[in-house]
């Protein structure tokens, strides 16, 4: 595998196959259309033509949001990893997603039951309303979390509270959904499933600027992310102040998978799957390897779902959150069992 | 500049808070003191409190009453990021990481120094270097941490805690799980220390071996909330070690140095 030998090579080598897997998502979908329209497609701007109009209305949105979906949620994950020290740490696990589910659950079904249905107001409306819904559901989770995590120092309780919430506001929904009607019902499993082609060219845009911020700041707390590999009282002793770090990471996860679970929907096993891809391939924990190699092969991946999901040689597609989980959960199996055995 | 360097006790009462206010009490009014260059033991059975005394002293527990002193500066006003400036520790906890290499966790002794980034500098490196050599484990800096022995692993933590360069090393049971020839080498290690870079190291062990044939001054912890502190042979020829250690039929042999059963 990757070892220590050469990691710039191996960066180079997984830029050029996220570029690849970008650009065959541009290229291939119900239409397969040919690579110098892409091309042409994407460097002039005032190119109108049918597959013009193709690739920069639906299939550039549908990449970029795959692409830094994959990356959030995959830093997401290692940070999470790393702060709870358990393998099973992902972007569930703080109850975020749960919490978007939530707020497009109130919006969607809760709207219904009251009689004014969203769903019959028109679509761009409705897209905005269950992003924001969803935004708004996950950053209250997230605010919950964060005050949990200042008053109760210990890790594990924040992690245990995070999984209860996650169950508690799935609850709720349920409930939502019991009273809610078919289409409401129907729209709201559709959200469920997850999806990366809600999003416009300028809204794919926005996500990929906030993402890149979000992830970015990941990179400023490697040190401390190292340190904490040894445990936190070790942590401590070369001087990371443990439970701001608590906050740090709490924070920057939390907002990563708010801001990408409001546009898409809850993806599955991407944040939990990758950083253990990532580690087994570099054979490190450090996070100085592990970040950048976590961001190429983060968005990777999830392109590579993006495009399985299109189902080649079938007319229909398939649901993104099936690809992930399909690919994501053997992914996380075969990590857990070779870990099992190094430790032996 | 660590010649002068001290830790002091004053009055200090180390345990538990338990709910609604009460209090469990392990020792009591505890006065002493660490200076630079010297090598002690606290050294009692299991469960005196030694592990607690210890983090008390590092600031991870908080004393029930009296105060810790570095140098002029009480614990309390000392910052996570100071603190890590004047005491480096080897830690009971079990590392579970399986990919760290020794040489990336005794790196993280640098932690202190440096920007946020972590590049290791010109200096760094080179106190790294000098901890693995003193430590005698340069060969094996490149091996996987979790790969390694118990005395193996023990070293590498010792290198770490010898990089982070402080006038203080705390250790907590550095040579539990190890067997007997391992033990006597991370001993020597941590006297040879002592004598070469004039730290001053605080271990806390239930091994009396080590601390009788290694300690400058020994704090003797008892079960019983007890406490004492002196120089190996002054504990041992005064009955106190006895009287610490000693259970029923089982006694401390002071000639043969070893525990023997005295019953029928």
């Amino acid at each position: 595998m990757g070892g220590r030998l050469n990691n710039s090579f191996w960066y180079s080598l997984f830029t050029i196959l996220l570029a690849i897997l970008f650009l065959t998502n541009l290229w291939y979908g119900s239409v397969v259309i040919p690579w110098d329209d892409v091309l042409n497609s994407l460097f002039r701007s005032e190119d109108q033509s049918t597959y013009g109009i193709i690739v920069k209305q639906y299939r550039l949105p549908q990449a970029i949001t795959a692409m830094i979906t994959g990356m959030a949620l995959s830093v997401a994950g290692l940070l999470l990893q790393t702060l709870f020290r358990n393998p099973l740490a992902g972007p569930s696990v703080l109850g975020i997603s749960s919490g978007a589910s939530f707020g497009v659950a109130i919006a969607l079904l809760a709207g219904g039951g009251l009689g004014v249905s969203l769903l019959g107001s028109g679509g761009i409306f409705t897209g905005l309303i269950v992003i924001f819904a969803a935004l708004l559901g996950a950053l209250i989770v997230l605010l919950l979390i964060l005050y949990a995590s200042n008053h109760i120092g210990n890790i594990v309780t924040v992690l245990i509270i995070g999984i209860m919430i996650g169950y508690a506001v799935s609850a709720l929904v349920g409930v939502l959904q019991f009273f809610s009607r078919a289409e409401e019902l129907h729209a709201y499993v559709l959200w469920g499933l997850g999806s990366f082609s809600k999003t416009s060219l300028s809204q794919s845009v926005f996500l990929l600027i906030i993402g890149v911020v979000g992830i970015l700041s990941s990179l400023l707390i490697i040190k401390p992310l190292n340190a904490v590999l040894l445990g936190e009282q070790y942590a401590k002793s070369v001087g990371v102040n443990t439970k701001r770090l608590q906050t740090i990471v709490i924070m920057i996860s939390g907002f990563l998978i708010a801001i990408t679970t409001a546009f898409t929907g809850p993806i599955a096993f991407i944040g939990l799957a990758v950083p253990h891809l990532a580690r087994n391939f570099f054979q490190t924990s450090n996070h100085r390897i592990l970040l950048p190699a976590i961001i190429l092969m983060g968005g990777a991946l999830t392109l590579l779902c993006n495009l399985i999901a299109k189902m080649p040689g079938y007319d229909t597609s398939l649901p993104i959150n099936a690809v992930t989980s399909f690919i994501g959960a053997p992914i996380v199996i075969w990590v857990i069992i070779k870990r099992g055995r190094v430790k032996k | 500049m660590m010649d002068n360097m001290k830790v002091k006790i004053e009055s200090l009462s180390t345990g538990f808070l338990l709910k609604r206010g009460a209090r469990k009490v392990l020792h009591q009014k505890l006065d002493s003191q660490l200076s630079a260059g010297e090598l002690v033991c606290i050294l009692g059975p299991n469960g005196a409190g030694k592990s607690t005394l210890l983090k008390t002293l590092l600031g991870f527990e908080l004393p029930l009453e009296g105060k810790v002193f570095f140098n002029e500066q009480e614990l309390k006003s000392i910052s996570v990021k100071e603190m890590a400036q004047l005491v480096a520790v080897v830690l009971t906890d079990k590392i579970d990481d399986i990919y760290l290499t020794a040489h990336e966790i005794i790196s993280i002794g640098r932690y202190p120094y440096g920007g946020f980034t972590g590049k290791l500098s010109v200096e760094d490196i080179a106190q790294i270097k000098r901890a693995e050599s003193q430590v005698g484990i340069s060969h094996l800096t490149e091996n996987v941490f979790s790969k390694l022995s118990d005395g193996e692993k023990q070293k590498v933590m010792i290198a770490r805690a010898i990089a982070q360069d402080t006038p203080f090393i705390f250790l907590d049971e550095p040579v539990a799980f190890i067997d007997a020839p391992s033990k006597i080498g991370i001993m020597q290690l941590l006297h040879q220390l002592v004598e070469d870079t004039g730290k001053g190291i605080l271990m806390a062990t239930h091994d009396l071996d080590s601390a009788l044939n290694y300690a400058d001054r020994i704090w003797l912890l008892g079960t019983n909330g007890e406490w004492d502190e002196g120089k190996p042979d002054e504990l041992l020829n005064s009955g106190k070690i006895n009287r610490f250690f000693d259970k029923e039929n089982i006694s401390f042999d002071i000639e043969n140095k070893r525990f023997s059963w005295t019953g029928k």
